[in-house]
């Protein structure tokens, strides 16, 4: 499926799709993640150079991007290091979205069984999440992206309220000193963080969908696209640490969701504000996996070059395959934990040698 | 073709219905019994079923546990007239080796479903937190999902179930006990609260810290000063009593409202300080490999209350003095807490460790392992000074 005059979106779009994409799982346990690595206060700096980090890979990306406008990365890379070299790294990148796709589900099963529907069977919960994904992912990037478009602004005002809502529990000591320790414990937590911005690699895709005149506002919006999960994700590490200190952190499985969990406000007209931030994880985690779904499938689409929707269809059920995949809880945090490096690989060095390659090829031509 | 459409939408309108059943799972209220605090305490004497002798044969600690209900029998609005109960709560005890099959065997004697999303308090017997681990105490709690993290903390003297009693009919301790916590803001005597969630943070960071006290006397639950809970083991150290509590309240700027009683040295007649806003600071020095401490305490406040006749409060000479009396006293506290903590319990309960973690994270680094000790032997001075804005409407 070639993108015809539909499949376009603006410039806002695409922030808010890079947006969506990096908020997930993120959220409810990057505190402890960076925590266990780094074990001094200092997380919050960590996160913040992880965004950098994930900033200056996603302007690298965007790059190589412009260099083909019209074309995805499936159809690109092709012209750059030939066929079947192409083709596999396609395979690939295909084989990631899909499987970050399937943990996206499977993580939002496990909360959602643990916090919200106790006793509801798994698949239950994971099918109607899929068929439902399906049916957005039908209608295309555009749909996709409206959507995405009402999704961030209640993200936002939510995450925010729930977020300075906890202030009443917030103590100042719990982060300080500021490296105290030096900064060696800091750079020890930044991988982990940069893991925590999966993301920009969509423009890889999105770049082909703009509108030609906006092409090359892309760099702008792959910035402006993780600085604001970026905010998030320092507004999160900050609230939850000053809540809970490290040590408090260190031991909780969700530690955003007990943050929430750990103060009340009486008087207004909701006490507890864990199921509001729930609510908006759950948006989120639906986002990022509807677009790497889609991601997927566009894939698989151009590779073969044939229709998105056998593929569609095809897909799901390998998705809930690997979704249901891991035994326990430990198991899916360490398969989160490869999917990670998988990206690190395809997304930090894969963008950057073809960009050099594609540079190269372009010298001789 | 129209045919199978028609089915085909017959077919959908008939699984919608299944869906639209709504609230599977729901409770009804009048069928929960809805538990607003907990207490643990060690059971010492004779135990009955055969689970508990096994336990006591193996060796292991046997925990009473009291979970206080509310159900919609007990609740006046629930029942009819005349036909008030004699209680608005219901306490149910039972006697196991952990907690949750201890709470799983209350189901032999409750009818209501236990609900603990409501829980307000969790109270710990002395005999108990002297003998167990609070970490393995407190795991199923830390751990459940229906217990939140909001919930309050005490260490009870004597039995922790008494804590859970009163004569009134109406009252409910666990309710009871969270409002007198809010008492935190207007007198320096009472901890600031402890929830279960910052408590988790205290017990992994192996450092000593307090929780509220509370004791019995006649059926009627009083605050008494603080328990001091060890970090290296997690149990109950010792107590320290309501003044001491005062003097730790000052030290680590916890005082936001409360009173200081001093007397005047001529006539020796009370006068009384009420704090509007007081500030502390403590400031850790490091000289090699010696370590001292400096507690500046700032506060302003007003003469609440004074039985000098000769003086008054118009006199700025007066407030002078009183200001100086006021110092002197809150000084008196300060030392006499850090006596009793230094000295007596030789833990660090108000937070003077956390300071050297933060001016001098490196050396904290190295003396954290032991700072209890250390802090046994560390030279504390300290610093008051009071400033009297106002003295109410009487200037006698």
């Amino acid at each position: 499926m070639n993108s015809s005059m539909k499949d376009k979106i603006t410039t806002s779009q695409a922030v808010v799709i890079i947006i969506n994409y990096i908020l997930a799982t993120g959220i409810l346990t990057l505190p402890r993640a960076s925590v266990e690595k780094v074990k001094t206060p200092d997380v919050w700096i960590s996160v913040f150079l992880g965004g950098v980090v994930a900033m200056i890979a996603g302007v690298i990306i965007v790059k190589l991007s412009q260099q083909y406008p019209d074309k995805t990365f499936y159809q690109y890379n092709q012209d750059i290091i030939g066929k079947w070299l192409g083709w596999f790294i396609s395979a690939c990148v295909i084989a990631y979205f899909f499987t970050i796709s399937a943990f996206e589900v499977r993580i939002m099963a496990e909360v959602t069984s643990l916090f919200l529907l106790e006793g509801t069977p798994t698949w239950a919960i994971i099918l109607p999440f899929l068929w439902v994904g399906l049916y957005l992912i039908s209608g295309g990037i555009n749909t996709i992206a409206r959507l995405f478009e009402i999704i961030f602004p209640i993200t936002f005002v939510i995450f925010l309220l729930v977020a300075f809502l906890s202030l009443g529990i917030f103590e100042i000591d719990n982060l300080r000193p500021v490296l105290g320790l030096g900064v060696v414990p800091m750079l020890k937590g930044i991988k982990t963080a940069t893991l925590a911005f999966l993301g920009p690699e969509i423009m890889l895709l999105l770049v082909a969908f703009m509108y030609p005149s906006d092409k090359s506002k892309a760099v702008k919006v792959v910035l402006a696209g993780i600085a604001i999960p970026l905010l998030f994700y320092v507004i999160t590490v900050v609230m939850v640490i000053g809540a809970l200190s490290i040590e408090g952190v260190l031991t909780r499985t969700w530690p955003t969701i007990e943050l929430m969990r750990s103060f009340e406000i009486p008087g207004l007209i909701f006490e507890r504000f864990e199921s509001f931030l729930l609510v908006i994880w759950i948006m989120q985690i639906f986002a990022t996996f509807t677009i790497t779904y889609y991601a997927a499938t566009l894939g698989l689409a151009q590779v073969f070059k044939k229709n998105m929707h056998p593929f569609l269809y095809g897909l799901l059920p390998i998705i809930y395959i690997i979704a249901m995949t891991p035994k326990n809880i430990n198991d899916l945090f360490t398969f989160g934990d490869k999917i990670g490096h998988a990206a690190l690989i395809l997304f930090g060095v894969v963008p950057i040698t073809l960009l050099l390659i594609s540079k190269l090829k372009g010298k001789k031509a | 073709m129209k045919r199978i459409q028609c089915c085909v939408r017959l077919l959908l309108v008939a699984t919608v219905t299944l869906l639209l059943t709504g609230c599977w799972s729901s409770k009804e209220i009048e069928d929960l019994g809805l538990i607003v605090g907990t207490s643990l305490d060690l059971e010492t004497g004779d135990v009955s079923s055969e689970e508990q002798q096994d336990a006591r044969y193996a060796n292991r600690q046997l925990l009473t546990i009291t979970n206080q209900f509310v159900t919609s029998e007990t609740t006046v609005s629930g029942t009819k007239e005349g036909a008030l109960p004699e209680k608005a709560y219901k306490n149910v005890s039972e006697t196991g080796d952990a907690v949750l099959p201890t709470l799983r065997n209350m189901l032999l004697k409750v009818d209501k479903r236990s609900f603990a999303e409501h829980s307000k308090v969790i109270i710990i017997g002395e005999e108990l937190a002297s003998t167990i681990n609070l970490q393995q105490t407190l795991d199923f709690f830390l751990r459940e999902l229906e217990i939140r993290p909001s919930g309050l903390l005490f260490i009870a003297q004597d039995q922790a179930s008494q804590a859970l009693e009163t004569n009134e009919p109406t009252k409910i301790p666990a309710f009871q006990l969270v409002e007198m916590m809010e008492g935190h803001e207007r007198t320096t005597k009472i901890l600031p609260p402890m929830t279960v969630a910052k408590l988790e943070g205290k017990l992994y960071s192996d450092s000593s810290f307090l929780l509220q006290n509370v004791s019995t006397e006649n059926g009627e639950v009083k605050f008494a000063g603080a328990a001091i809970i060890e970090g290296k083991t997690k149990k109950l150290r010792g107590f320290l009593n309501e003044s001491d509590l005062e003097g730790i309240a000052w030290m680590s700027g916890d005082a936001k409202g409360g009173l200081v009683k001093g007397f005047d040295e001529e006539s020796g007649a009370p006068i009384v300080y009420e704090i509007i806003s007081a500030k502390s600071k403590i400031i850790p020095h490091v000289k090699g490999d010696q370590i001292s401490f400096t507690i500046k305490i700032q506060s302003e406040g007003r003469i609440a209350e004074h039985w000098v006749l000769s003086d008054k409060a118009f006199d700025n000479q007066f407030l002078k003095k009183a200001e100086k009396v006021f110092e002197k006293e809150i000084e008196r506290l300060v030392r006499k807490a850090l006596d009793k903590t230094q000295h007596e319990f030789q833990t660090d309960v108000s937070g003077f460790g956390n300071k050297l973690r933060i001016d001098y994270p490196k050396v904290w680094q190295k003396r954290k392992k032991e700072w209890d000790q250390t802090f046994s032997e560390v030279p504390i001075t300290c610093e008051v000074k009071v400033s009297i804005k106002d003295y109410g409407t009487s200037g006698d």
